[in-house]
Order: structure tokens, then C-alpha cells, then sequence
């Protein structure tokens, strides 16, 4: 809003222009959500790490910076360090879960299932780092540069890894599943 | 190669669990409000995130109108800044009181030239070029610090049209009984055109310095208006007596100073010198950041100095209380 920007500029060296959190919480639940889908597997447990990661997000966002990260970078990284306690406090990684398919038609939802395993199963027998990458990647939909500067690797190094894991999951989706 | 098997299992989140999630989240900002509002150390951000703060600010920025005969819009420019102490456990009340201060403002705001994000340029001369103005850097840095970044913002213009019951609305809303806002005022017209803003950081260890320059915002303001009046009546709403007010209004020149509003229990302002010119330098204590570990760690200093020169406003901002954002901002060339 135009108010808000011209009093922004005015004290913006202490607080920059103002986030608007609210639109922040539409665009990022999705993807923060995808990314423990993605690396955690079930949805139940995604949703949990989900709120707790937003909860965090929200008690600091006044510590926010606008001009270190993207909020986006922010939050993921909020959302990243949410699931490493995770798997600190349970060393579990589990499939995707598939439960929750009562709007699809029995077909669809057959093939759905089926496909959930797979690829939950593929997930599962990736190493830690792989699979976090994977989740960046398409389950928060980060950018290769975003997932350098969150996991503190190279660009083409997340590149490489990138494109190793997904030929690797390629070959064994194609081959029927196990790799 | 394909890797659309991997995008397909992409899913929404269930549309209860982000209901819930949201109300969660709206929670943890009522339970905010208040004890932020009085532990306070950030002082000005407290009101620069909020509409309200924006709508008060720019009542007070406001020149009184020039003689009755001139037909065509006066304009404003800022040659000083001066503080003004609000309550904020008036916006809290509001907040409480579900009152959307947002929506009211926002309502009666036309942007006319959408602001832009920052973009990083290559460094003071390009950023000259792109703001249009002869971009000065201090001579004089903390020590340890040197320019991490130039960028250059655009802020936009906007239009904003005056509202009676909307404005005595909200003046009620916050205490002012008596609002006595003129019917005439309904549907003026203010046009605020925000040049553009050349942001320098400089950084040290794990510290920001950051300076802020741009040519004097020019404020258009249509004949009609006793600004000074507007000016009193947003005094008020920050919590001052009719009478505080009204000794108040009375140190100011409408035509040039920008009031910069200060929450009364949070951080220390003073006026300074910085070339010649008088600034305003707002001290506050930084809330602290939670350790690793959980072990408790004290709060920061934090200082920003305000001053106009020449045309042009700065805007300095850095840890401590002062005294370095001070010695930088005296070398600026």
C-alpha cells in the first residue's frame, strides 16, 4: 500500500518495506508443505512439521531481513532445520503416504496408489542428502540457486547431485519400480 | 529428460488444515501485541509496519495550503524531521477492538505507479544513473565495514482521497471524541510521488550499516484543506490532549517537516547536527535473538539517523547508539 511504502522508505533502514505476511502464509504453505511431503513422507507428519515450521516463522518474523533472503529462502530454511530435528529425534524416513485419495474414482485411485508406493518406496532408499534436495527441488519448487544457498553447497554442485538422483529415480521408475 | 513422475505427486494442502493452521498463526500475533507493545525497543518499526502509522504519518506530512487564490496544488518538501511520541497500546486496543485500520486506509488508497523491489546495480555510479541523482558515499566507515551492496528502489506514486466518516472513524476509534473533521474535506485529493531510493549496505561481521538516499518526495495537495488542522487531529490520535496537540502543532512547520512517529515507552530520539543540518536520531534496543543452545542473550542497540540536505533526504541506519552511524553520516560527500 502506498502509505505504508512512503513511512517504509522513511525508517526503512531499520524495518524495510513491510512483508505482507499474510500473502506470504497463501504462497508458502504450499511449498513448505510439499517439501516435508517430499522428505518425510506421510502426510499426517508433513502437516505437523508444516505448522511447526510456520509457528516458528511466525515468532521471528520481525527478525526477518528482507535484504539477506528471499522471505521463500527464509521460511525453507526455517522449514529445513524443522526437519533435521525431525529426523534427529526419530532417524525414521518413511514412504509417501497414500491415504487420503477419497475424492479420486477406484481407478484412479488404484493407479495412484500404486505410483505413491513407488515412488515413496525410490524416496525411501535414498541417502539424506539426496532426498533433501529432491524435496527442495519439487516438493518447495526451489531454485538450484536457492537450495545452494540453504544447504551451504555449490549451485552446480546441487546441479550435478540434481541431475544424478533424478536419472537414477528415471531408470528405476522406468525398469517398474525398485532400483 | 522427464521428471514430471516426480512432479505429479505435488499436492494442496487440505484446505481445514490451513484454516487451522492460519488461526494458529493468528493467535500467536494477538498474543504479541500487547507484551511487544510494552516491553518495546523497536521504536519506530512498531509503526512503520502498520497502515495506521502510514495514515497518521502522512496526515502529518501535509503543508497548509497556500492563499486561497492560488488555484493548483500546493507541494511539500522536507527540509527537517521531527519526532512525535504515540502510544501504542492505542493500536493494540484497535486490534483488539477487530477494527481493520488496513482495509480503512486501504480503501482510500490509488496507486498510481506500483512500487518496485529493489534491484541490486553495480555500484554508486549506476546507481546515480539509474535514480537520477549524484548518489554520495561517507568518507568515513566503521571500522572493519566496506560497501557489500547498491541497490536502487522504486517506491511509486499513489493518490490518496480523503474519506470524513471513514477518517473520524477511525479517529473515535482511537480516542478522539471530538473529531470535528470539515465535511469540505470529503473526496480531497493528496498525490504522493516517491522518487527513487539508492540503498548502500555496509557491511561487517555479522553487523549492516545501511544508507538510504533519494530527492525529496513531493506530496500534491489540493487547496481547501487546513492541514495544519489535519495535522492537530493526527496529533491527537497518537494520543495527545487537545491542548498537547494544539502546543504541538504550534513548534511546527507544516510546509516542511516530517513527523516521524515514536511509541512512548520505546526507544530515545534526540535532535543532532549532521552538516549543518538538523537530523533526528532514533535509539532503540533491539528485541535479542534466541541462542542454539536456549541460554538467554541481552538485546542490541540499534540507531537510525533522519536527515534532510539539499534537496535530497538520507536515511542511516546501524548497530550501537550512534556515535558511528553519526561520524559516518558528518563525512558524506
Amino acid at each position: 500500500m502506498g502509505g505504508t511504502r512512503l513511512l517504509g522508505w522513511l525508517v526503512g533502514a531499520v524495518e524495510r518495506e513491510p512483508v505482507d505476511w499474510s500473502a506470504v502464509y497463501e504462497e508458502e504453505l504450499p511449498r513448505v508443505y510439499n517439501f516435508f511431503r517430499y522428505r518425510i513422507g506421510d502426510r499426517a507428519t508433513a502437516e505437523d512439521l508444516t505448522a511447526l515450521a510456520f509457528e516458528k516463522a511466525w515468532r521471528a518474523r520481525r527478525r526477518y531481513r528482507r535484504d539477506r533472503a528471499a522471505v521463500s529462502t527464509w521460511i525453507l530454511a526455517i522449514a529445513r532445520n524443522v526437519a533435521i530435528d525431525y529426523f534427529r529425534q526419530t532417524r525414521l524416513e518413511v514412504p509417501i503416504d497414500d491415504s487420503d485419495a477419497e475424492r479420486e474414482t477406484p481407478e484412479t485411485v488404484a493407479v495412484r496408489h500404486s505410483d505413491l508406493r513407488r515412488l515413496g518406496a525410490l524416496l525411501g532408499e535414498l541417502p539424506p542428502r539426496e532426498r533433501e534436495l529432491l524435496a527442495l527441488k519439487f516438493g518447495a519448487g526451489a531454485t538450484n540457486r536457492a537450495i545452494a544457498k540453504l544447504t551451504s553447497l555449490s549451485e552446480s554442485n546441487v546441479g550435478t547431485i540434481l541431475h544424478r538422483t533424478i536419472g537414477g529415480l528415471r531408470a528405476a521408475w522406468d525398469a517398474g519400480g525398485r532400483r | 529428460m522427464s521428471d514430471d513422475f516426480l512432479s505429479r505427486f505435488h499436492e494442496e494442502p487440505r484446505g481445514e488444515f490451513a484454516e487451522d493452521l492460519k488461526r494458529r498463526l493468528r493467535d500467536i500475533e494477538v498474543a504479541e501485541a500487547e507484551p511487544a507493545a510494552r516491553r518495546r525497543g523497536r521504536a519506530v518499526p512498531l509503526l512503520a509496519g502498520t497502515a495506521f502509522a502510514a495514515a497518521v504519518a502522512l496526515a502529518f506530512t501535509l503543508p497548509p495550503v497556500r492563499a486561497a487564490a492560488r488555484n493548483f496544488l500546493d507541494l511539500f518538501r522536507v527540509k527537517r524531521f521531527a519526532a512525535v511520541p504515540v502510544d501504542p497500546d492505542r493500536l493494540a486496543r484497535i486490534e483488539r477492538g477487530g477494527l481493520d485500520l488496513k482495509s480503512l486506509v486501504s480503501e482510500q488508497v490509488e496507486v498510481i505507479e506500483p512500487a518496485r523491489k529493489p534491484a541490486p546495480v553495480d555500484g554508486p555510479e549506476a546507481a546515480s544513473a539509474a535514480a537520477g541523482l549524484g548518489v554520495r558515499q561517507p568518507s568515513v566507515l566503521p571500522r572493519g565495514a566496506a560497501l557489500a551492496e547498491v541497490s536502487v528502489g522504486h517506491p511509486g506514486a499513489f493518490r490518496v482521497s480523503l474519506d470524513v466518516s471513514k477518517l473520524e472513524l477511525v479517529a473515535r476509534a482511537v480516542g478522539v471524541d471530538d473529531p470535528d473533521i470539515p465535511a469540505s474535506w470529503n473526496g480531497a485529493t493528496l498525490q504522493v510521488q516517491a522518487p527513487p531510493v539508492v540503498m548502500m549496505r555496509y557491511h561487517r561481521g555479522t553487523e549492516d550499516f545501511m544508507l538510504l538516499q533519494s530527492r525529496n518526495p513531493e506530496i500534491e495537495v489540493p487547496e481547501g484543506i487546513d492541514l495544519a488542522r489535519l495535522g492537530t487531529l493526527g496529533l491527537r490520535m497518537t494520543g495527545m490532549t487537545t491542548e498537547e496537540a494544539r502546543l504541538f502543532a504550534r513548534t511546527i512547520d507544516w510546509r516542511s517537516t516530517l513527523l516521524v512517529p515514536i511509541p512512548v515507552q520505546g526507544g530515545t530520539f534526540r535532535e543532532v547536527e549532521v552538516r549543518g543540518q538538523k537530523g533526528l536520531l532514533v535509539t532503540s534496543m533491539q528485541p535479542p535473538k534466541p541462542s542454539a543452545d536456549g541460554t538467554p542473550r541481552s538485546g542490541r542497540w540499534r540507531s537510525v539517523l533522519l536527515w534532510a540536505d539539499g534537496g535530497e533526504i538520507f536515511a542511516l541506519d546501524g548497530p550501537g547508539q550512534g556515535i558511528e552511524i553519526l561520524e559516518m553520516a558528518q563525512s558524506i560527500r
